[in-house]
């Protein structure tokens, strides 16, 4: 860390809450919905690293401001920042979310994250890998990045790669909205507390006396009710994502949910349809193959491979599709993108392969953590 | 730790092994009990960062297909049939040996279904392209993997190349030609079927609408297959062929599929045309109903319990007076007539039988694939154990040694792990010019596919072996798979061909290019005998460390042992020729020199085709890549800061291993044993 004294801005968009063995961290930027911005992300991990070691410190709760706990990592100011060429800033950014991610998934403390509102990509990054996501009636999970022109991110090709069956393709392809009955069905989170339980809950964690990481999982319990998912939802329908996200390459995808679809007429699958028609197709396809051997990886390879496909991306050689999602959707706002290449055809084997491959640039390298010690064994296994 | 705590603390731990019943007498002091306990520190973290790209690196090493084999590992993953497995947080794809043999086979038929449903065996049998066959190969390797007592990949086989379960041998008394094949019962339709069986089997067999095997062993013939004893005739009144066992030594045996779940079967028989003996020939035979019910004339039992391979089922097989269609002879080489006359344009019996079987060395390149992928699962296995489990301090101040700190643990593992990445290589020349085979290239092909096939499952039983010593009390649980895998696998040392005779099949080959090329005048073609036709390379006498590992070295000496054991192998026959032997009998007086020449030639073809790799292996970071090669040569303690990449660099994922592969501790702690067996 090279701060010692973080800036004005970085202190006000994390706010930090001494509770005895407690710290609770607020997301700040209630008007941009909480999105990580660089200084909150330096911010974020200073404070991780530094609680690591504090022997005062026994539980972290993260939660947002405002309606949403976190919509993303600051997209726009990457765009902003880079479209002056200098695609390194962005690069930055990356390393550091990725670093962030990376503490919070081998984390030796407890992290509490209260999703209540919406939980977006950089949003999911920053709660999913922690050891407890606490989901409301209100909560609302994405990850969109395919309509953007990007890939699932910040350790999604980790996280997602481990939900149930072939969920996680159909969630990371389509970008599709879950809601917090649906995030504990499959797993995105660990607990459904009711939003007007939320301040009574955090009230006793802080009083806890934590000695034993059960302690906080014995009062979340108590707060904690089992929804039903609700009847149309796409996870009651696992057999067909599985037959359909199970298929080697996005096309058969496409083409069996078309087959699904010609068979049953499911409001889900004609969504699903039409959202990875929306989506890049370079992105869907590299985000494909990003799950598939992120299933097959450690938190950190996964996040490794991810900071190399960012760096492709943000270098605009095989695709500027990031570029042009991110005007279409937060900047023109037309929601109008306009995919080069066009079609999934068009996007050749060769083309996906280069996002996994290390950036020939000078002095570039591949993701390096930060150094990790005394490990908990769910930390451990992980990696 | 003061170092007298130190030093009490390991006299205590010594004294807990020699006396553990007074164990409780030691109270041990306050600094060690604080932190009693040894925690697992996961390599991946301490190992130095790798010095070349582990991606690259496997790239090189698969060579071809990398995403489909990976999707096959999202499918397996994903699955709860394939046995999935909570150790210490992590999941592992678990071999299911507490299933008994009749369970095994029943899950082992739904994973194959699971997989046919997902599209995994598309194109098969009905594409022949290269790529095809190349992801093929790739899947049956990849099958393989978790293959536990249930073994998928030999399910794999099963369906799309049934094979009998000690595949087929064939011999060749008279011509001094030897082929040992198996195929495929799908395989055997393409092979020695003609249009009207391909249009009819094919793709139903890929769809699993009709469920074949392969019946070629016989309980009294293996691996000379023309001395099997079935019998087969041709009825002109009927125009239908009557299969018959005569006799309990020619029931089939082996016959992989047949126990349970095969509808139909390729027999291979001899032909009886009007009292003269024609030869062996295949036959399509239904022996079920798609009920599984066994039809008339036809009697099947199980081979019963084995030492491995318990998912397969391997049947026996009587036929009494079986009728079936004419068209079904399988009609490659030869046919008959309706009318009962006995038709082929190869005249002579014995090109005849060389045709038949000539295309049938896909087995053994699968099985010299296959093996080679089963020593890089030992070997990551024991490596990355190897590098968390500790042993003994050499000072009472130090922390324990890291086993793979040991330089005697080095020597173990290392070389073997050093062959086995020659062997991939090796493995992958041979999987392209197999899948670029031309009627040119059959002799080449199978000359290779014997020396490749004992090699490198004599090799990988030999690794596993080591891995599972190496693992000490922990490779002895059935879950850390490596135990597991020698059981599973050690029959490749048998099927499709005895190594042995194998290696037998191959000096014969390189004795018959060595007269040949006397008798014409002629320079040495082929097999890499050329250095033959050079003088022969001059060892210095005194070696140093440079020229030791330099591959002008290297390949001089291969091809020096190479050259005097065939000189040697060539001047023992002709001896006993003189002393008015067979030729036959010859070779069988000489089979010492027959295997060392044999072992000699394989292990040559290994370090020509690594050396090929390397060196078109051309940029940047495969520089430090080629690494491997150059590590390969070094001594053991130059690799050993490597020694975590280039296992990783496998490709295997986790779940693939073990738990000793990873968090052996939280694995074997108390809460873990609560969970589920």
């Amino acid at each position: 860390m090279a701060s010692a004294n973080p800036s004005n801005s970085a202190t006000d968009q994390v706010l930090v809450e001494d509770k005895q063995f407690v710290r609770t961290l607020t997301l700040n930027r209630p008007k941009q919905l909480n999105a990580l911005s660089h200084d909150m992300v330096y911010r974020l991990l200073e404070l991780f690293l530094a609680y690591e070691e504090d022997p005062g410190v026994k539980l972290i709760i993260l939660k947002g401001k405002g309606r949403a706990f976190c919509a993303g990592g600051d997209v726009a100011a990457v765009v902003r920042e880079i479209s002056g060429g200098n695609w390194r800033a962005g690069a930055n950014y990356f390393w550091k979310e990725f670093s962030l991610n990376f503490v919070m998934a081998t984390y030796g403390k407890p992290q509490v994250s209260i999703l209540h509102g919406i939980v977006m990509g950089g949003g999911a990054g920053a709660s999913i890998h922690g050891r407890y996501r606490v989901v409301t009636e209100n909560t609302v999970f994405a990850m969109p990045e395919t309509a953007l022109g990007l890939f699932p991110d910040v350790g999604a090709s980790y996280f997602l790669s481990r939900l149930p069956g072939f969920f996680g393709e159909y969630v990371g392809l389509t970008g599709t909205r879950l809601d917090g009955a649906e995030m504990l069905a499959c797993g995105l989170a660990t607990h459904f507390v009711h939003s007007a339980k939320l301040l009574l809950l955090e009230e006793e964690l802080h009083k806890a006396n934590l000695n034993d990481s059960d302690d906080i999982l014995q009062i979340i319990d108590k707060y904690s009710e089992h929804p039903v998912v609700k009847d149309n939802s796409a996870y009651r329908r696992l057999h067909i994502i599985d037959k359909c996200f199970s298929c080697r390459t996005v096309e058969e995808i496409l083409s069996s949910l078309e087959n699904e679809a010609a068979k049953n007429k499911d409001d889900w699958i004609s969504a699903a349809l039409q959202l990875l028609k929306k989506a890049s197709p370079t992105s869907l396809k590299i985000s494909l193959r990003s799950i598939r051997e992120g299933r097959l990886q450690g938190v950190g390879q996964c996040l490794a491979r991810e900071y190399r496909m960012i760096c492709h991306v943000l270098r605009g050689e095989v695709s500027r599709d990031f570029f042009e999602g991110c005007r279409a959707i937060l900047l023109d706002k037309d929601r109008n993108p306009k995919w080069k290449p066009s079609s999934l055809d068009l996007v050749t084997d060769d083309m996906v392969g280069r996002y996994f491959t290390r950036v020939n640039d000078g002095n570039w390298e591949d993701l390096k953590f930060p150094a990790r010690s005394n490990l908990p064994p769910i930390a451990v296994a992980k990696l | 730790m003061a170092s007298s705590d130190r030093v009490t603390f390991r006299t205590q731990i010594l004294n807990r092994h020699l006396r553990p019943s007074h164990s409780h007498t030691f109270s041990p002091p306050v600094s060690v009990s604080s932190s009693p306990c040894l925690s697992y520190i996961p390599p991946d973290l301490t190992e130095p960062a790798s010095s070349f790209d582990t991606k690259e690196m496997r790239a090189l090493l698969d060579a071809h297909n990398i995403q489909d084999r990976d999707w096959l590992f999202n499918l397996m993953i994903q699955s709860n049939l394939f046995n999935p497995k909570l150790r210490g947080h992590r999941v592992f794809v678990c071999p299911d040996y507490n299933q008994s043999m009749e369970q095994q086979r029943e899950i082992n038929m739904r994973r194959i279904e699971y997989l046919l449903d997902r599209g995994v065996f598309k194109g098969w049998l009905t594409d022949s392209s290269e790529e095809s066959e190349l992801r093929k190969v790739a899947f049956n390797e990849r099958g393989v993997v978790h293959l536990d007592g249930a073994c998928v990949g030999f399910s794999l086989n099963l369906l799309v190349s049934p094979c009998d379960g000690l595949k087929i041998r064939s011999s060749y008394p008279h011509s001094s030609k030897r082929q040992v094949l198996l195929d495929f019962r799908g395989g055997a339709i393409q092979f020695f079927g003609t249009k009207r069986h391909h249009d009819k089997w094919l793709k139903v067999t890929e769809d699993l609408g009709i469920k074949g095997c392969f019946s070629m062993t016989e309980l009294g013939h293996g691996s000379n297959v023309r001395g099997i004893e079935t019998v087969t005739t041709y009825d002109p009144h009927t125009g239908e062929f009557v299969i018959n066992t005569p006799c309990e030594s020619a029931q089939k045996y082996w016959i992989g599929g047949a126990a349970k779940h095969a509808t139909h079967t390729i027999v291979f028989s001899q032909l009886k045309i009007e009292g003269k003996d024609q030869g062996v020939h295949a036959f399509i035979v239904p022996i079920r109903d798609s009920d599984g019910n066994v039809y008339p004339n036809i009697r099947i039992a199980d081979c019963g319990h084995k030492i491995g391979l318990n998912g397969v089922d391997n049947g026996r097989i009587w036929f009494d007076n079986v009728h079936i269609p004419r068209e079904n002879l399988l009609n490659s080489v030869a046919d008959v007539s309706p009318d009962g006359q006995y038709l082929s344009a190869i005249k002579d019996p014995d090109q005849r039988f060389a045709a038949f079987l000539a295309p049938l060395t896909s087995g053994r390149v699968m099985i010299a694939v296959t093996a080679i992928y089963i020593s890089k699962i030992g070997l990551a296995i024991a490596i990355r154990y190897a590098l968390s489990r500790r042993a003994f301090s050499l000072t009472p101040n130090e922390p324990e040694v890291l086993l793979l700190d040991y330089p005697s643990h080095q020597r173990r593992l290392f070389p073997l792990l050093a062959k086995t990445y020659a062997m991939t290589f090796a493995g992958n020349h041979l999987k392209s010019v197999y899948v670029k085979r031309t009627p040119e290239t059959n002799k080449i092909i199978h000359v290779l596919s014997s020396g490749l096939k004992a090699t490198l499952t004599w090799h990988n039983m030999r690794t596993l072996q080591e891995c599972r010593e190496a693992c000490g009390g922990q490779g002895l649980k059935t879950e850390n798979r490596v135990g597991n895998l020698k059981a599973e696998f050690d029959v490749q040392s048998t099927f499709e061909g005895d190594n042995n005779v194998l290696m037998q099949q191959v000096s014969k080959a390189l004795l018959g290019e060595y007269l040949a090329a006397r008798k014409q005048s002629r320079a040495f073609k082929g097999l890499w005998l050329e250095h033959m036709n050079e003088p022969s390379p001059v060892i210095l006498p005194q070696l140093t460390s440079s020229s030791l590992r330099s591959s002008q070295f290297q390949t001089d000496i291969f091809f020096l042992r190479e050259r005097d054991l065939l000189n040697r192998f060539v001047a023992e026959v002709a001896a006993h020729q003189k002393q008015g032997r067979s030729k036959e009998h010859a070779f069988v007086l000489g089979h010492l020199l027959a295997e060392d020449l044999g072992r000699a030639f394989a292990d040559k073809a290994i370090l020509l085709t690594f050396i090929e790799a390397e060196a078109n292996v051309s940029t940047g970071p495969l520089k430090n890549a080629a690494a491997a090669r150059e590590e390969v040569m070094k001594l053991c303690s130059e690799l050993r800061p490597h020694a975590l990449a280039l296992v990783s660099s496998f490709g295997i994922p986790g779940a693939f291993l073990s738990p000793i592969a990873f968090d052996w501790i939280e694995a074997n702690s108390w809460p873990s044993s609560q969970q589920v067996p």
